[in-house]
């Protein structure tokens, strides 16, 4: 049975609505992380210390009706801690090894300050994130649908942390930036935190009808100009194509893999319809590209010296490269 | 339920909106295509001489008009793939996508859920219907192109108010091509009634012819002015080598001998000369050779031998063969030798024959050679004064010795025995002509001293020598009359004593007012040719005192 797509608003609104009542503001933060659940994609999100990065995690996981578990990465993190391990077990008599499952076994997990892992423990993630399976003592085992790996880091403190890895970040759907609050959004939060009642959100959207939405949302159209732009855009990413900006051709260094044309496709896709629209849109595409491509592309080391950001790479590039017609 | 009709008919009014536009913005690149053309073309037309004012702005109307009508109909009816067109409009009305997508769905709608395909196409339809093309998509120029477009109409303004100096040039340009392509046509012609004349032998045909057509060649290989005007002198001239100069006088002379025989009545030389008086020469030998002798009495054939005789002492001076032969047929008559009469009669029929040959075609030769000599003067005259002194220089000078003398030569020079001067020659042409002038430097140096302007006074003038007067002022005349006359080689004649000491010199305003009535006497009696007039007027005016 297929979700209609009224059903699929009215639940994304009911989402973003639920999530609202405890985090203030960061829409944007907000709406491209039900993207990336209702694209069935992982999100980081980075961001300063205090921002709500996993408040607004930890809300989700109580307004979708799914099994969550948060993942607290600490340095001396070994992968059987977040997989799960065979312990030996007594029964009748009997003593055999038996699996027991890691927090990973969940539909949202929360991985909180995962570059404070070590890289072993952050390949843990690999397979669990691209094939939804875990191998443990060469036995695999299938995680429940859905199946989302939300995870936080923190882009000041670089002592004691492990960087992640490309192929790693390249498994993430979308790296969701969070900013500074403003003023009001600021007082609200003070008024919501301080005071006697702590707001919480209600359960809203099961994990079936998250399936459901997200085969929805693979169904919307795309033109095939949307498509050609999605293809130049990536593409241009590299510095060695034709429609390769001057920032692209002067800071980056490896640009983004036909992963990255995924994310926006499928990103694009889920937000024409979460904008009232049957179709993808140039607009689309341009709204989810910075999120979608910021961390699939490695800068070399004049753009690290200089401090350049991707997104402004992303931002050259989505104003010069052409739509097609 | 939206259908993809719903869809294509606010599509359809777009495009239509779009080919308008298109047909507008090309328009407008059209005309300034088309005014830059009619620019380069104008301007290259212009430069070559080739346009005039109204073919100027006949050139850039057209040029102006056609391109873009011709660019904007093109635009309109280009064609326009809806899917694209649709995209373009998806942009500027901003659709998000929705009327390409439904385009392309309506034709693959392969794996795409039907709740979402109804569903997008209602949404694109009604984007679409709220959609206000003349708001959102109004019809627009380019300030740059209109810009340029009136840059162009200022230049080509510019050339139309000033370019005064090369519309000129142009309609000169005409004028001379429309005089050359008169006189070539003139030259066919005269071509055809060479050929059409059966007094004239196929000889005298193919001479006559030969030089015209080389002319006629000449003057389509190469229309310019000079050229024109030297082909046409170049073949006036050769024509005139054709004419016999005796052939007027012999002409004259039957004439008049078929005058006096017209007029005695029952003679049989009567029709003869009849045919002589009217000048059909060829038909009066044919009357002459009729003449039966043995059927005459012997009264007859008396009569008809004492004319015969009077006949022969009339040509005798002007054609003396054919003197001889009616002589000899005069004699034979009046000895009774009927046969012999009748041979020699026959042989003076011949070769009056071929004198009516001879003359008809020296006539036909003397007047072509006037002709071309007269159109080469209204090519000039269409030239211009411009083109009067390149012709002069460039071209081919003719030189004149009394009527038999020709030269030939770069410039001009004449040697004529007008009013008793012996001759008088300019320029540097080389004369070959057998004229007793010959072109004598009497006329050249005396002028030539002092051709500025006087003092403004009449009193004072520098003495320059005067030939014509014999021991200085105050002498007797000379005078030399013309080589045509009784006389003509008589130098002068004047008192054998010598007389008054001093130089034959004459003041230099005396020597031009004499010259200069020469002048306008020769030009009233129409002596120059009208193409020389204004050449020999600028001379004149050059040395005017």
């Amino acid at each position: 049975m297929t979700l209609s797509v009224d059903k699929f608003r009215s639940h994304a609104e009911k989402i973003e609505t639920e999530v609202g009542k405890v985090i203030v503001g960061q829409n944007e933060v907000v709406r491209h992380v039900l993207v990336s659940i209702l694209a069935g994609g992982h999100v980081l999100l980075e961001g300063v210390p205090g921002l709500g990065k996993t408040m607004l995690i930890r809300t989700l996981g109580e307004a979708l009706d799914l099994k969550f578990s948060r993942i607290q990465f600490t340095p001396d993190l070994m992968p059987a801690d977040i997989l799960g391990t065979e312990i030996l077990s007594d029964q009748n008599g009997q003593r055999e090894f038996r699996f027991r499952q890691g927090p990973l076994f969940a539909n949202l997990v929360l991985a909180d300050e995962i570059n404070r892992a070590t890289p072993k423990t952050q390949s843990a993630l690999l397979e669990a994130m691209q094939e939804t399976s875990v191998t443990v003592a060469q036995q695999t085992y299938h995680l429940d649908e859905p199946f989302f790996v939300m995870a936080t880091q923190n882009p000041l403190e670089m002592e004691g942390t492990y960087p992640l890895p490309e192929a790693q970040l390249d498994r993430f759907f979308f790296k969701v930036n969070v900013n500074m609050p403003d003023v009001n959004e600021m007082i609200a939060i003070m008024d919501r935190t301080t005071g006697k009642e702590s707001p919480s959100a209600g359960k809203v959207v099961s994990g079936k009808e998250i399936i459901q939405m997200r085969e929805l949302a693979r169904g919307v159209p795309m033109a095939s100009h949307v498509k050609e732009f999605v293809a130049r855009l990536v593409l241009a990413t590299h510095p060695g194509d034709p429609n390769a900006s001057p920032l692209t051709k002067k800071y980056v260094r490896y640009g983004v893999s036909p992963r990255g044309a995924q994310a926006l496709s499928l990103g694009a896709k889920v937000t024409a319809l979460l904008n009232g629209r049957f179709n993808v849109s140039f607009d689309d595409i341009k709204a989810i590209a910075p999120a979608a491509l910021r961390h699939r592309m490695l800068l070399n080391f004049d753009g690290l010296a200089e401090g350049v950001k991707t997104d402004d790479v992303i931002g050259e590039l989505i104003s010069s490269v052409a739509t097609p017609v | 339920m939206s259908t993809i009709t719903d869809l294509a008919q606010p599509l359809h009014l777009w495009i239509r909106r779009l080919r308008m536009q298109r047909a507008l913005t090309w328009s407008l690149r059209g005309l300034i295509v088309g005014l830059i053309s009619a620019l380069a073309l104008g301007s290259l037309g212009l430069y070559q001489a080739k346009l005039l004012r109204d073919e100027f702005l006949l050139l850039v109307l057209s040029i102006s008009l056609m391109a873009p009508i011709i660019f904007g109909l093109t635009s309109y009816f280009w064609r326009i793939q809806p899917l694209q067109a649709a995209r373009r409009f998806d942009i500027l009305f901003h659709l998000g996508e929705r009327v390409s997508t439904a385009l392309e769905l309506e034709r693959h709608p392969e794996h795409i859920p039907p709740e979402i395909l109804s569903r997008q196409l209602d949404d694109a339809v009604t984007s679409a219907r709220a959609v206000n093309p003349s708001r959102d998509f109004p019809f627009r120029l380019q300030r740059r192109e209109g810009l340029v477009a009136l840059l162009c109409i200022a230049l080509i303004s510019l050339v139309w108010l000033r370019g005064e100096a090369w519309f000129n040039a142009s309609q000169q340009a005409r004028a001379v091509q429309h005089a050359v392509e008169e006189q070539a046509a003139q030259i066919e012609e005269i071509v055809k009634q060479i050929e059409a004349n059966e007094t004239l032998t196929e000889e005298q045909k193919q001479a006559l012819t030969q030089p015209l057509q080389e002319a006629l060649q000449s003057l389509q290989n190469n229309p310019t002015l000079e050229s024109s005007v030297s082909t046409l002198t170049s073949a006036s001239e050769k024509m005139q080598a054709l004419s016999d100069s005796q052939a007027r006088q012999m002409s004259e002379a039957l004439q008049q001998a078929g005058n006096q025989l017209a007029n005695q009545e029952g003679s049989p030389l009567q029709s003869a000369g009849q045919q002589l008086a009217q000048g059909n020469n060829t038909n009066a030998a044919s009357e002459l050779a009729n003449i039966d002798v043995s059927q005459l009495s012997a009264s007859e054939q008396q009569q008809l031998a004492d004319q015969l005789d009077a006949l022969a002492n009339s040509l005798q001076s002007s054609n003396p063969q054919l003197a001889n032969q009616l002589n000899q047929a005069a004699q034979a008559l009046q000895n009774g030798d009927i046969q012999a009469a009748q041979q020699a009669l026959n042989q003076a029929a011949q070769s009056l024959a071929q004198t009516g040959q001879q003359i008809a075609s020296s006539q036909i030769a003397s007047q072509t050679a006037s002709q071309l000599q007269q159109g080469a003067g209204q090519v000039m005259a269409a030239g211009g004064g411009q083109g009067q002194q390149q012709a002069n220089q460039g071209g081919q000078g003719q030189g004149q010795g009394n009527q038999s003398g020709q030269g030939q030569g770069q410039g001009q020079g004449s040697s004529q025995s007008n009013a008793g001067n012996n001759g008088s020659g300019s320029g540097a042409g080389r004369g070959t002509g057998s004229s007793p002038g010959g072109g004598s430097e009497a006329g050249t140096d005396p002028i030539a001293q002092n051709n500025g302007p006087g003092d403004g006074g009449v009193s004072s003038y520098e003495q320059i020598y005067a030939p014509q007067l014999l021991g200085g002022e105050g002498g007797p005349q000379v005078n030399i009359p013309p080589s045509d006359q009784p006389g003509g080689d008589v130098i002068g004649q004047g008192p054998l004593t010598p007389g008054d000491p001093g130089s034959s010199t004459v003041p230099y305003n005396e020597v031009y007012s004499q010259y200069e009535q020469i002048n306008n006497q020769a030009i009233e009696n129409s002596d120059i040719p009208p193409s020389f007039i204004q050449i020999i007027k600028n001379y004149f005016d050059s040395l005017k005192p």
